[in-house]
């Protein structure tokens, strides 16, 4: 037990008791320094009225859509190109589209608003596409758009190493499988559908659980990008908490928020266990 | 190892020449979306401010390297990077040797407690660093070391563990009850047993979890900034911030800010991609 004990003992008063109280402070009215009064179920209550926690509701769910249906196909489609050495030089592209996992999501924050700023890279380039010298990027001060450059951001920021997984384990796979597929006469899309996909349902259901996971608590990218601005039509859920915690010192609120925040994702991979289930039944 | 068996060119269908055509385009187009970002951060920040707003494409027309020393010494980059390397290397060395021995004492000894300890390390994937922001930053307060080294390295820790653990099992799981019970008949202890067996046979995912665990810890960005206020514990992605977030004044420092905070872990890339690789890819594994 001395080989568990020095882990548990941190886990247990980092992670494990700070997330019983925040349960606890989140039926609180609390502002950290005066007596906490009960409040039963009203911040929560409260919190699915408020219309910044719907668009940062709203927000966090195009970012599990960009993540499923963007970041896994993209990344799975290139993986298997490289896989199977469509193109010269696959480990080059490989390690090149890699990259962007070791930089820090600030510095890739920081980068991207340069691109996209008034004097940016992006901007000049639809300036002179559209031989229009005035253009300037509008999109955030849009309601609806303004998440869709952060999207595109996450897009580039994360597909690599959904790639990166995808490869690894298409590499698994016994290649005498695929050999007599060709032999057989397959052609590549049926390669593609009928020997490597079926193979690869466990890692792309995994991935997934990840991605949903992952994207629910994005916070960092977001935060140093937009930090939930302008008038908080980039927010996300984990940002709404954090200001509502950090800057109106409202902590029973934003537990009530960080209570959702986990119970959505336990939901969320509870609903991808069931998906998965039937796809390998399916499959088998 | 990867299936490059494929038939030779005058065979081929037309379905397949157009996979391969398209297969050019999507991955040359790709990777330079990927990679031209970068290299147009680092082009820029070899160039004055007064020449980067008169054309945002152009490239450096001389070796001018005062954006680098100006950002260094302004933006205290140094201190930064030595407060990222002790923060990184040492709540790296912790939880990599934790992991091990629970992962060890979690699959091969034999307590009944064991499954359930492993299942609250698994919801730890799912808990949200923010989720204990405040209570932690109160406990840390209580107990006198918020502000400190040693409450900025054990969040890192905690936060490692859940995932460094999932590892760390996965692999122990498949050394052989065999050996164990070998050394166990020999008379060693568990803590021996574990320091002269499993560890030396868990080389291979001890490398994954090293540069894995480096490299989240480099990035981490929250527990610094929430729960520091001396801006000489910050460390380089919390410096970079408070730095270069809001520089509109000179783009020229801005970016070679984000170059040189950038090029520690390029150089890491360079010489560790393909572990980093395969900690990304075990992770993702179903046993």
């Amino acid at each position: 037990m001395v080989l568990v004990l020095p882990a548990l003992a941190i886990y247990l008063s980092i992670v494990v008791f700070p997330v019983i109280f925040s349960l606890a402070t989140s039926f609180l009215k609390w502002d950290g320094l005066t007596t906490p009064s009960f409040t039963g179920l009203q911040h929560y209550r409260e919190i699915f009225a408020d219309p910044v926690f719907r668009l940062g509701l709203r927000n966090n769910i195009l970012i599990v859509i960009v993540s499923l249906f963007g970041q896994i196909p993209i990344g799975f489609l290139v993986a298997y190109m490289l896989y199977r050495r469509m193109v010269r030089g696959s480990s080059f592209y490989q390690a090149m589209i890699f990259l962007p996992v070791v930089i820090s999501p600030i510095v890739v924050a920081i980068l991207w608003n340069q691109i996209f700023s008034p004097s940016g890279v992006f901007t000049e380039f639809i300036r002179l596409l559209t031989k229009n010298p005035r253009f300037v990027f509008r999109i955030f001060e849009n309601r609806t758009f303004a998440i869709v450059p952060v999207l595109f951001v996450i897009l580039w920021f994360y597909t690599g190493i959904y790639m990166v997984i995808f490869v690894a384990n298409m590499q698994k796979i016994t290649p005498s499988v695929i050999e007599s597929a060709i032999i057989d006469g397959a052609r590549e899309s049926q390669i593609l559908l009928r020997v490597v996909l079926p193979s690869m349902i466990n890692v792309i259901f995994t991935t997934a659980l990840f991605a949903v996971a992952g994207s629910l608590k994005s916070f960092d990218l977001i935060f140093a990008m937009t930090g939930g601005g302008p008038s908080h039509y980039t927010e996300v859920i984990a940002i709404f908490m954090y200001i509502n915690t950090f800057k109106y010192y409202n902590y029973g609120y934003g537990s009530a928020v960080s209570v959702i925040i986990i119970s959505i994702s336990l939901l969320l991979i509870l609903v991808l266990r069931i998906v998965s289930r039937f796809f390998e039944k399916r499959y088998e | 190892m990867s299936s490059h068996y494929r038939i030779p060119k005058q065979f081929r269908s037309i379905e397949d020449r157009l996979w391969n055509g398209g297969a050019l385009v999507v991955i040359v187009f790709y990777t330079s979306v990927t990679i031209l970002p970068l290299i147009w951060m680092l082009l820029t920040a070899f160039r004055p401010h007064t020449e980067i707003v008169r054309n945002v494409f152009g490239l450096p027309t001389s070796f001018y390297f005062d954006n680098f020393t100006t950002a260094w010494r302004l933006g205290r980059l140094g201190i930064y990077i030595l407060n990222s390397i002790f923060y990184s290397v040492v709540a790296t060395v912790i939880t990599v040797y934790l992991s091990l021995a629970s992962g060890f004492a979690l699959t091969k000894l034999p307590y009944r407690i064991n499954a359930a300890i492993y299942t609250m390390y698994v919801m730890g994937l799912l808990i949200t660093v923010h989720a204990v922001l405040v209570p932690l930053f109160l406990l840390e307060s209580r107990v006198n070391i918020d502000n400190t080294r040693i409450g900025i390295i054990l969040p890192y820790v905690a936060f490692g563990l859940p995932f460094a653990i999932y590892l760390a099992s996965s692999y122990i799981r498949h050394i052989p009850d065999s050996l164990i019970e070998a050394a166990l008949i020999d008379g060693s202890s568990y803590v021996s047993l574990f320091h002269r067996i499993i560890l030396p046979m868990s080389r291979p995912v001890m490398v994954t979890l090293l540069i894995f665990t480096f490299l989240s810890n480099w990035n981490e960005f929250v527990f610094v900034f929430v729960l520091t206020s001396d801006t000489a514990l910050r460390s380089l992605p919390v410096g970079v911030n408070a730095f270069a977030g809001n520089l509109a004044r000179d783009f020229g420092l801005k970016f070679a800010a984000l170059v040189i905070s950038t090029i520690p872990m390029l150089v890491f890339y360079f010489f560790f991609h393909r572990q980093i690789s395969r900690g990304f890819a075990a992770g993702a594994l179903k046993e």
